[in-house]
C-alpha cells in the first residue's frame, strides 16, 4: 500500500496518466531492453574465456577464468589477422564515407534549391532504383569491375559503396538543405555572392549537423557490409573485417571463443562510432527539425 | 551617392493566378526616407524583393539612379548583387555560424578588397551603429535590437546606393522600438542613402517616412507625405488605415439626419444615394457644457490613454462615435459633441471633400 502510494506521487498526470500504465510500460521495456542485450552479454563473455570453458555450454558460469587470449588469436591470426581485417575495412570506409558525402552534398543542393528541366523525374528515378537489393545488382556489378580491372581491389570496392550512397545521402541532404531558411541564402546573394560561394561559405556550415548524420550513418553501413566485400574482394590480405569472421570457424570445430572475440572487434567500431556521434545519429534517423 | 528609384508600371502575378502587385509605379527621389505600408498580403514585400533584384517582374520596370535594373519587357535583369543595394530581412538574416566582425565583413570580403580596408570599414560601420563591442560575438549571443544594428551594419557597409528594409521593427518589442525608429531616422539623415521601408504599422510609417505609399491587395491607393494622408486619405479604406484610434466611419444614406446636421449636403453629387462620413475621434470632442454642438448623445464607455480621454458616445440612438472628452466626462453622461474636422467619401469610397463644419 505504501509503496503505490509512493508511485501515485510521482506519477499523477504523468506522461502515461495512471502509475499502472507506468508500471506496464517500463516492465515491457526492461524485458525486451534485457532481452535485447542478452545475446550482446552472451558473445561478450563467451570472448573472455577459454575455449575449454566455452566447449561445456555458452552460460555455464563456472568454471570462470577471463583472458585475452582468444582476442589475441583473432587480431594475429595467420590466416585471416582480423587487425589486418580493422586496417582494410578503415581502408574502406573512410574513403566510402567522404566521397559520396561530398558528391551527394552538390547534388542534394542543386535538387533543393535550383529548378532544371526533369528535376522532379531525376529525383523520383534515383529513388525509384534505389530499393533495388545488393543481391540483384552484383551480377552486373561484377562484370564491370572485371572489365574495369577493379576486381579485388580496394579502389573498386571504394567506387561501388560510394554509388550505392550518393542515392540516399542526395535525399537525406536534400531534405535537410530545403529546410534551411532562404533568407540566409538570399541576403548573401544581395551581399553579392556567387552561388558557389553562398554554397560553401553559408550553406555547408551551418548544415554541418546534417552532413555528420550523414556521414556516420554511410560509415556505419559500409563497415557493416558483408555482401559487396564477400562478392568483390577475394585476397585475404585485403578482406575486411565482417568478411573474415566466417573464416573465423575452423572446418572440424567451431572455436566460439574466437568467433566471438572476432565479432565484438568488428563490432566495436560502429559503436563506439555511435556513442561518439549520438547526437547525429539519432539526428539522422529521425530527421532534424530545424530552428530557425 | 544616393540614388533615386523609379518603378515603373510594375505588375507582378505569381502562377497560376495570383496578382501580387498591380501597375505600381512611383519615383523615390535620391536620398529620401520612402515607406510601403499596406496590410498583410498587399505585396509590398514582393515590391520590395523586384527592386532588390530577388524576384522579377511580370510587366514593368525599376530604375535604379540611372540604370534600369529589370525590364521585363525587354528582359533585361540585373542581378542583387550588382545593384549596388543593401538589404535588412524581418528577422535579420545574419550568418549563425560567424561573429558579428565576419557577418560585417562578409559582402567586403567577396568583393575582395584588402584586409585592412575591410577593416577599416567594418569598424567605421559599427562605430556608427554602436556595436563596436559586439564584433566578437556570434548572433546567438545577442539581443534583437543588437542584432538588428548588425544586419543594418552589413547591409551598409559596401556604401550602397540604396538601403532596403523589410519590416525591420516588427521583431522589436514596444520599447526598443521607439529607440530603434529614432535611431534608423537619424542614420538615414545623416547619410543621405535613398532608403525604402516595408511595413503594415502605420506608426512606424509616420515615424520615420518622408513619404508613404499605402498599398492594398497590390494596389497603390495614395502615395505622399504622413500629413496628406492623415488629413487627406484618399479613400475609405486609408482613412480607416491611418490613425489610431481609428477614424469613426459612417455610410450613411444621403436622407439621413446626420447628413442635414453637419451641413455637408452641398458637397454630395446628385449620383449618389449614399455617402460616407469619417470623424476621426481626436477631431471631435465631447463635453457636458458647448455652444456650437452638433449632436448631442450618451456615453457608453470612457477610454483613458494617459495623455487622453476618449468616450464612446450614442448619438441617434444607432450610431456610437468615438470622440476626445473633456475631463469630468463619466459614463452615462449626456453630453454634446463638436466636430471640428469630418470627411466626406462617395459611395465608391472615394473622398470628396474634407470640411471644417
Amino acid at each position: 500500500m505504501g509503496a503505490k502510494r509512493k508511485l501515485l506521487k510521482g506519477y499523477r498526470g504523468g506522461l502515461l496518466g495512471s502509475p499502472l500504465k507506468w508500471l506496464i510500460a517500463n516492465i515491457i521495456a526492461w524485458t525486451i531492453g534485457v532481452l535485447w542485450i542478452l545475446p550482446f552479454i552472451g558473445i561478450f563473455m563467451t570472448s573472455i574465456r577459454p575455449f575449454s570453458e566455452v566447449v561445456s555450454g555458452w552460460w555455464s558460469v563456472s568454471p570462470f577464468t577471463p583472458t585475452l587470449k582468444n582476442y589475441v588469436d583473432a587480431l594475429f591470426n595467420p590466416m585471416f589477422s582480423l587487425l589486418r581485417g580493422f586496417m582494410n575495412s578503415f581502408i574502406i570506409a573512410v574513403p566510402s564515407t567522404i566521397i559520396p558525402v561530398m558528391l551527394a552534398a552538390l547534388a542534394a543542393y542543386a535538387f533543393a534549391r535550383f529548378s532544371f528541366p526533369i528535376k522532379n523525374y531525376l529525383f523520383v528515378t534515383m529513388l525509384f532504383l534505389m530499393a533495388a537489393p545488393q543481391q540483384m545488382t552484383i551480377i552486373p556489378i561484377f562484370f564491370m569491375l572485371n572489365n574495369m580491372r577493379l576486381l579485388n581491389t580496394y579502389l573498386g570496392l571504394i567506387l561501388i559503396h560510394s554509388s550505392w550512397g550518393i542515392p540516399w545521402i542526395t535525399f537525406f541532404l536534400r531534405n535537410y538543405f530545403s529546410m534551411l531558411p532562404k533568407e540566409l541564402e538570399e541576403i548573401a546573394r544581395v551581399d553579392g555572392a556567387t552561388n558557389r560561394q553562398i554554397f560553401f561559405k553559408i550553406v555547408l556550415p551551418i548544415s554541418l549537423p546534417g552532413i555528420i548524420s550523414a556521414s556516420v550513418l554511410q560509415f556505419a553501413w559500409v563497415w557493416n557490409d558483408f555482401f559487396f566485400a564477400l562478392m568483390l574482394i577475394f585476397d585475404p590480405n585485403k578482406m575486411v573485417i565482417t568478411q573474415m569472421l566466417p573464416r573465423l570457424k575452423g572446418q572440424y570445430q567451431i572455436d566460439w571463443g574466437l568467433l566471438s572475440s572476432g565479432s565484438v572487434l568488428a563490432m566495436i567500431v560502429p559503436l563506439i562510432v555511435y556513442i561518439i556521434f549520438n547526437k547525429y545519429y539519432m539526428g539522422g534517423f529521425r530527421g532534424w527539425a530545424m530552428k530557425k | 551617392m544616393a540614388a533615386g528609384i523609379i518603378i515603373d508600371d510594375v505588375t507582378k502575378i505569381f502562377p497560376p493566378n495570383v496578382v501580387a502587385l498591380k501597375n505600381v509605379s512611383l519615383k523615390i527621389k535620391p536620398g529620401e526616407f520612402f515607406v510601403v505600408l499596406g496590410p498583410s498580403g498587399s505585396g509590398k514585400t514582393t515590391l520590395l524583393r523586384i527592386i532588390a533584384g530577388l524576384e522579377v517582374p511580370t510587366k514593368g520596370r525599376v530604375i535604379i539612379g540611372n540604370d534600369v535594373v529589370v525590364d521585363a519587357d525587354e528582359g533585361i535583369y540585373v542581378e542583387p548583387r550588382d545593384r549596388n543595394i543593401g538589404m535588412v530581412f524581418q528577422n535579420w538574416a545574419l550568418y549563425p555560424h560567424m561573429t558579428a566582425y565576419d557577418n560585417i565583413a562578409f559582402p567586403l570580403r567577396i568583393k575582395k578588397l584588402p584586409k585592412d580596408e575591410i577593416d577599416k570599414r567594418v569598424r567605421e560601420v559599427a562605430e556608427a551603429l554602436e556595436i563596436s563591442d559586439l564584433l566578437d560575438r556570434k548572433p546567438a549571443h545577442m539581443s534583437g535590437g543588437q542584432q538588428q544594428r548588425v544586419a543594418v551594419a552589413r547591409a551598409l557597409v559596401k556604401q550602397p546606393n540604396v538601403l532596403l528594409l523589410d519590416e525591420p521593427f516588427s521583431n522589436l518589442d514596444a520599447r526598443i522600438r521607439i529607440t530603434a525608429r529614432e535611431f534608423v531616422r537619424e542614420l538615414q539623415k545623416n547619410l543621405g542613402i535613398t532608403t525604402i521601408l516595408v511595413t503594415h504599422d502605420q506608426a512606424d510609417a509616420f515615424a520615420v517616412g518622408d513619404r508613404i505609399m499605402i498599398l492594398k491587395s497590390g494596389i497603390a491607393q495614395q502615395i505622399g507625405p504622413p500629413e496628406e494622408l492623415y488629413g487627406k486619405p484618399a479613400n475609405v479604406f486609408i482613412a480607416s488605415f491611418i490613425g489610431d484610434p481609428p477614424m469613426n466611419l459612417f455610410k450613411l444614406k444621403i436622407d439621413h439626419p446626420l447628413i442635414d446636421t453637419l451641413n455637408v449636403k452641398g458637397y454630395i453629387t446628385k449620383h449618389d444615394n449614399i455617402v460616407y462620413v469619417g470623424i476621426r475621434p481626436d477631431e471631435a470632442i465631447a463635453s457636458t457644457s458647448l455652444e456650437n454642438a452638433h449632436f448631442v448623445g450618451k456615453v457608453i464607455l470612457v477610454e483613458y490613454v494617459g495623455s487622453r480621454r476618449y468616450a464612446k458616445v450614442n448619438i441617434l440612438s444607432e450610431i456610437s462615435m468615438r470622440v476626445l472628452a473633456e475631463e469630468n466626462i463619466r459614463d452615462g453622461d449626456e453630453v454634446r459633441i463638436y466636430v471640428k474636422k469630418l470627411h466626406l467619401f462617395n459611395s465608391n469610397g472615394k473622398r470628396i471633400h474634407t470640411i471644417n463644419p
